[in-house]
């Protein structure tokens, strides 16, 4: 079966977060997750989407998910300026880190080409 | 753009001690108001940037500062130039419950639906006796079909039920004290947590904010790494107070660790 995307992109402000966690809830659900993992999803999702915010210098965050028949896949990506220096060692991605690394399966946050890029990945348990 | 202005007087919140102490001392001796409107005045960037921590509840932010102003009106009023403390470690506290204050009497927090209140309930009971009957976490569609609802109607109540439980989490931290669990404990123990997080001072400043039930989850979760489910087994309380625990717990903590950035 061929994976199905979602793309989502909303203006770069906390307000949103809540549209990015029930988006990303309802595809985790749809998928068959469990209430736990969808709860997994949406402190995952939350997070990536603040630290998008907090480097983001232009207007939007943009989510792109994944389904796949074993697991479910965000990847947020923002322009930003402020990714290349501090991504690395500030304390709000350390932070982000910490948690990524407790509820999701797998998770990258890195620079891309002016951008930044958080992507992480839920496998179905 | 509101946020990002925000984050740029955050990057600067620096004030000259040396005028905030001549200004209190000419105010507290003389009542002299153009000292207090001074300060006021020097200090309302403050009241700028914790008010903009406030934005995200549907409050138009200028109601937010004005909100704020007052409580940083109290605190020049009421602070103590004897006790060796900075002006700001002393308004800071007072400002935020004056925009707390603020938002309960608003009844912000259970400006909910009655009908989405109840199903909220119904489903937190519905996550206990499904986990209970099936041994494991249940989806969202089991919990539909449980409740006679559909899925939609499960995940709006899933949102629903954060929202409306902020006032009673507030309360929260006073009845439990009794429990004298601290999370701050192992910190110090823990090189896991070392190698991920090293700023250690950092961290253990912004979990003296949660209350101990709130920090036995985050510890639960994220360092024996229980899922909700197990958490709310062994803590006797529902697998959705444990959600709503740890995702406002999580936002604290961002929020304090942002702070300090700053």
């Amino acid at each position: 079966m061929a994976s199905d995307r979602i793309a989502l992109s909303v203006p770069a402000r906390g307000e949103y977060a809540r549209t990015v966690r029930m988006t990303a809830a309802e595809l985790a659900s749809r998928m068959g997750m469990s209430i736990d993992d969808i709860d997994d999803v949406r402190i995952a999702v939350e997070e990536s989407f603040a630290l998008a915010v907090a480097h983001a210098s232009g207007a939007d965050v943009t989510f792109t998910f994944t389904l796949d028949p074993e697991a479910f896949e965000a990847a947020a990506t923002t322009p930003s300026n402020t990714c290349d220096e501090d991504l690395e060692d500030e304390t709000g991605s350390r932070y982000a880190r910490f948690i990524l690394e407790s509820v999701c399966d797998e998770f990258e946050i890195r620079t891309d080409d002016g951008a930044c890029y958080i992507r992480l990945l839920k496998r179905i348990s | 753009m509101v946020p990002r202005s925000s984050r740029n007087t955050s990057r600067k919140l620096t004030w000259d001690k040396e005028r905030t102490r001549e200004l209190f001392k000419r105010y507290r001796a003389t009542g002299d108001e153009a000292a207090r409107d001074e300060l006021v005045t020097m200090y309302l960037n403050l009241v700028k940037y914790l008010a903009s921590r406030f934005r995200n509840r549907g409050e138009p932010i200028d109601d937010l500062i004005q909100v704020g102003t007052i409580g940083l009106i109290k605190a020049i009023d009421r602070f103590d130039t004897l006790r060796e403390v900075e002006f700001t470690t002393y308004a800071t506290p007072t400002i935020v419950g004056e925009l707390k204050r603020y938002f309960r009497d608003k009844g912000w927090a259970i400006k909910v639906p009655r009908r989405l209140q109840e199903l909220s309930f119904r489903v937190n009971q519905a996550v206990d006796a499904l986990t209970q009957k099936q041994q494991r976490s249940p989806t969202i569609p089991e919990i539909a079909d449980y409740l006679g609802v559909t899925s939609e109607e499960v995940l709006e109540a899933l949102e629903t039920s954060e929202a409306y439980n902020f006032v009673s989490l507030e309360s929260d931290r006073n009845t439990d004290g009794s429990d004298s669990f601290s999370i701050l404990e192992y910190i110090g123990k823990d090189d896991h947590l070392m190698a991920v997080v090293d700023d250690r001072t950092t961290l253990a400043a912004a979990l003296k904010n949660l209350s101990p039930q709130e920090q036995r989850v985050l510890y639960l979760r994220f360092f024996e790494g229980l899922t909700q489910t197990e958490i709310a087994k062994q803590l006797n309380i529902s697998q959705m107070q444990v959600s709503r625990l740890l995702r406002k717990t999580l936002k604290v903590l961002r929020e304090h660790l942002v702070r300090e950035e700053g």
